[in-house]
């Protein structure tokens, strides 16, 4: 038996480095390829666009077939319509004429810088690295932290390969980019030779053009007196290959094209005779970098769990145990991964980027999201205001708790009472929020006609800035009061009679029973009781998107509102992420002081 | 001697009733309110004085749920509803098992990762999971409602806690049957948790049902909406008809009072077994 087992032992160390090399080797090859997909998949794009501006250029009146030919450096060929249809290409339409006139098919430029050499030497360093400390480990006895190093090691040095195929992505990118914009230019030039209007020949570049509001973007048009684009529009070398960098709202763009249009007269930002030069980034092009970022930290995962099994190996009924769990896992495990903690990184990204839901380029600005944040006074007064009402807290809990009090002698009371006061927190919230608009209504509501009764005059509940709060603070303990009751009610229970019977006959008063037993014996309820109601409230929404949209004078305008108007009214996606990061903060610091408080309490008691 | 002190006790049990009975009076008093104003006139409720109807006007009913498909809303609360508990149950059940039952390296490490997550805010995930779902093309859809919602970590939490008190016995017994974990799973540990099941289920049913954000920015089209943006919807259309309000707010909050009438212990032992650890 012990044999058997042994000659296994020996068998899977044998093959422990061929697999460890295997996945990681694998593993590289996903990152390269994810690159290289990226990569075809713009040059395709690229071809299929120069096939449309050839035979958008052909369509112009006045142009000639050489033209056209000249304008791809021979790689179009144009061909009758039914001849064409195979490889890339686009029909031409004459005119005024249904049937496409011509075919003009394109092959393929083979543009670039060759292959992504830094990647692959990078890539095979790796995997050279995991051969070695497979084989170093077959020797020496794992130490202890030995799947949390690997982990490490491997997210590096696959990001380590990922930046690489990343940056060689980029290269090939630019190129695809910067040759797009020279056919651009010269098609434009063609066209514009060949007597079209500015207006044709910009659509025959197939370029965004600074043609006025079609270009909202200001930070992409660069404005430049009339002497200078003329210039720049007439240098050969620049017609051959525009090439630019300019930095603009934290963003590189490459890239440029002269535009054909002269700035609106009389406007006082863009005086008579400028031309517009407008930038357009390899944004345009789908950038490859998530899915970079995505296949590399995929990869790591895969080679850190490869890594991670290989100990187990040897054991096989280990091995066995861990995969039958791992397979219980599996379905949770993979939800959360694609719907929570992908989307933490996607949020952190997204951040990061100036975002907006309309705007295809999300360029990249670092941290101004939260330096916008830091003098946005709108959204600290939303803190502000959730703190506020988070407030309502501790007064649901001292009324949660004398109502526990209130029904722990009797069974038949706990029953029904819990059975009326839980209620609010189990129902519908927006039903809850549509009745309490209903009830603090200035002069129809319950509220209003309860106070008319006995002489005071009407409260503006929802409707004046300093009571708005006020009244949703006030519903707010009303929805959660029986929840934390039934949890206290629990706790009450789990406090041995014995204390209570020994205290009393100690002489002490019930004030002092409750002081120093229900208290002490509750400490661990109320804890909870307060962090889970803290988090919760932070998060309030449901209430002042019914009942008070956030007003009046964004006395009520909550957090978690305030963000939903960011991302969903003002389709600022990268200042919205921003902002639930910063809440996120919030709610943690809130309750890590709990935690610490409580610590300090347990210390000194 | 004796007799002062049950008369002081029950005085004090008076006292006590009475000030119970006050507490859940103000805590029902704006269900019953709303009960009353869904069955008065348009006009009735701005008459001062009244606060019940004269005659109960039993056509807001009618009126007021075909004004909006509110059929159709409540088709789609109980299919998200549904699907969404089918979903944690199994996810919770099959993850708690692992996390109660199996041995394996990093558990602890990973049940911990898990639980983290209770402490983000869902704020933060709601953008990134709605481009997701922008980007599948499925907003507007069953998948888009549904697929985010399908793992509940306090579910697997409340789980691992029920599979932790069952006696290992069980287990071995089933395993000298030479049962693998899978059988053992599915024959000795589930049946045995139906209370557990049973309680996460209800949970999970209420808080979909409840959930309004999600559904809120995940819906387009009247077709798909469910029972809360519906009524918000309808509460912004019909903004001063409150008996027809009140009649959406009673339609959507009796489901769920019915469904806790009769499943009371549940919630109490979920709540118990959140708050006791």
């Amino acid at each position: 038996m012990s044999g058997a087992g042994a000659t296994n032992a020996a068998g899977a160390a044998g093959v422990t480095p061929l697999v460890a090399t295997g996945a990681a080797a694998a593993a590289t090859a996903v990152i390269l390829l994810v690159a290289a997909d990226a990569l075809s998949g713009a040059r395709e794009q690229a071809t299929r666009e120069e096939a449309r501006a050839a035979a958008s250029l052909y369509e112009v009146p006045g142009v000639t077939e050489a033209d056209v030919v000249s304008l791809l450096d021979g790689r179009a060929r144009i061909v009758a319509p039914e001849a064409g249809g195979s490889g890339p290409g686009a029909f031409a339409y004459r005119a005024g004429a249904l049937q496409p006139a011509a075919w003009i098919a394109v092959e393929p430029a083979d543009e670039g810088n060759g292959w992504p050499w830094a990647a692959f030497v990078l890539a095979l360093l790796g995997v050279l690295c995991m051969a070695a400390w497979a084989a170093a480990r077959r020797r020496a006895p794992p130490p202890s932290r030995y799947p949390a190093a690997a982990t490490l090691l491997c997210a590096a040095l696959f990001a380590l390969v990922a930046a690489a195929a990343q940056q060689w992505a980029h290269g090939e990118l630019g190129a695809v980019s910067s040759a797009r914009l020279a056919r651009g230019l010269r098609a434009a030039g063609i066209a514009g030779a060949a007597g079209a209007d500015p207006e044709a020949a910009a659509r025959v570049a197939g370029l965004p053009w600074a043609s006025g509001a079609a270009l909202g973007e200001p930070d992409r048009i660069w404005t430049m007196p009339r002497e200078a684009g003329e210039a720049i529009a007439a240098d050969p070398q620049l017609r051959s290959a525009p090439r630019y960098t300019v930095v603009a709202g934290g963003a590189t763009y490459h890239g440029g094209a002269v535009a054909l249009r002269e700035g609106p007269a009389g406007r006082a930002e863009t005086p008579a005779g400028t031309l517009h030069l407008v930038f357009l980034g390899y944004e345009e092009t789908s950038s490859p970098t998530v899915a970079l970022i995505a296949s590399a930290i995929g990869s790591a995962l895969v080679v850190s769990l490869v890594l991670f099994l290989l100990p187990l190996a040897a054991r096989p009924r280990a091995l066995a145990r861990t995969l039958a769990a791992w397979g219980f896992l599996a379905p949770a495990a993979a939800l959360l991964l694609v719907f929570t903690f992908g989307p933490l990184l996607f949020s952190l990204w997204i951040s990061l980027h100036d975002w907006r839901l309309v705007d295809p380029a999300h360029p990249f600005v670092g941290l101004e999201n939260y330096r916008a944040l830091l003098s946005d006074g709108g959204w600290w007064s939303a803190i502000l205001n959730t703190g506020v009402f988070t407030l309502h807290v501790p007064a649901a809990m001292a009324v949660a708790l004398a109502l526990a009090l209130l029904t722990r002698e009797s069974r038949r009371a706990v029953r029904w009472a819990r059975l009326a006061l839980f209620l609010p927190s189990v129902t519908s919230v927006v039903a809850i929020a549509v009745v309490w608009k209903w009830l603090l209504n200035d002069g129809y509501g319950l509220a209003n006609r309860a106070l008319g009764a006995i002489g005071i005059g009407p409260v503006a509940w929802l409707t004046s800035p300093d009571v708005a709060l006020v009244s949703l603070m006030v519903i707010g303990v009303w929805m959660v009061v029986g929840y934390q009751m039934v949890v206290f009610q629990a706790g009450l229970a789990a406090i041995p009679r014995v204390w209570y019977d020994a205290a009393k006959v100690d002489g002490a008063g019930p004030w002092q029973r409750f002081r120093h037993i229900t208290l002490p014996g509750l400490r661990h309820t109320l804890f909870f009781v307060l962090v889970t109601s803290v988090i919760g409230s932070f998060q309030v929404f449901s209430l002042v998107y019914v009942m008070t949209e956030g007003g009046p004078l964004g006395a009520t305008d909550v957090a978690v509102y305030h963000i939903y108007r960011e991302a969903w009214e003002f389709l600022r996606f990268g200042n919205a992420a921003a902002m639930s990061w910063i809440l996120f903060g919030v709610v943690f610091a809130a309750t890590w002081l709990h935690f610490r408080l409580l610590e300090r309490r347990g210390a000194h008691a | 001697m004796p007799d002062a002190r049950t008369a002081a006790r029950a005085t004090g049990g008076i006292s006590r009733t009475l000030l119970l009975a006050f507490a859940c009076l103000v805590m029902a008093a704006p269900f019953l309110w709303m009960a009353a104003t869904s069955l008065m006139g348009q006009l009735e409720v701005f008459s001062s004085g009244r606060l019940f109807p004269e005659s109960p006007l039993w056509s807001n009913y009618p009126e007021a749920l075909t004004a909006q498909p509110f059929g159709r809303y409540f088709l789609n609360s109980l299919i998200f509803a549904t699907v969404v508990v089918a979903g944690q149950v199994a996810t919770a059940t099959a993850a708690g098992y692992a996390f109660a039952r199996c041995d394996f390296p990093g558990r602890d490490t990973l049940f911990m990762v898990f639980l983290a997550t209770m402490m983000v805010p869902a704020v933060i995930v709601l953008i990134p999971r709605f481009l997701m779902i922008d980007a599948l093309g499925w907003i507007d859809s069953y998948q888009g409602l549904v697929s985010t919602e399908l793992v509940s970590v306090w579910g697997i939490f409340l789980m691992r806690q029920y599979f932790r008190t069952l006696p290992r016995e069980l287990e071995d017994a089933a395993r000298v049957d030479g049962a693998g974990h899978w059988r053992i799973f599915r024959s000795v540990a589930l049946p045995l948790a139906k209370p557990a099941v049973a309680t996460l289920a209800l949970f999970a049913f209420i808080d979909a049902w409840k959930n309004f954000m999600w559904p809120l920015l995940v819906t387009r089209s009247m077709e798909m909406r469910v029972v809360e943006v519906g009524i918000a919807a309808f509460h912004s259309t019909y903004e001063i008809n409150w008996p027809y309000q009140m009649v959406a707010g009673v339609v959507a909050a009796l489901p769920i009072a019915l469904l806790f009438l009769f499943t009371q212990r549940y919630f109490v032992r979920g709540i118990q077994l959140e708050g006791i650890r």
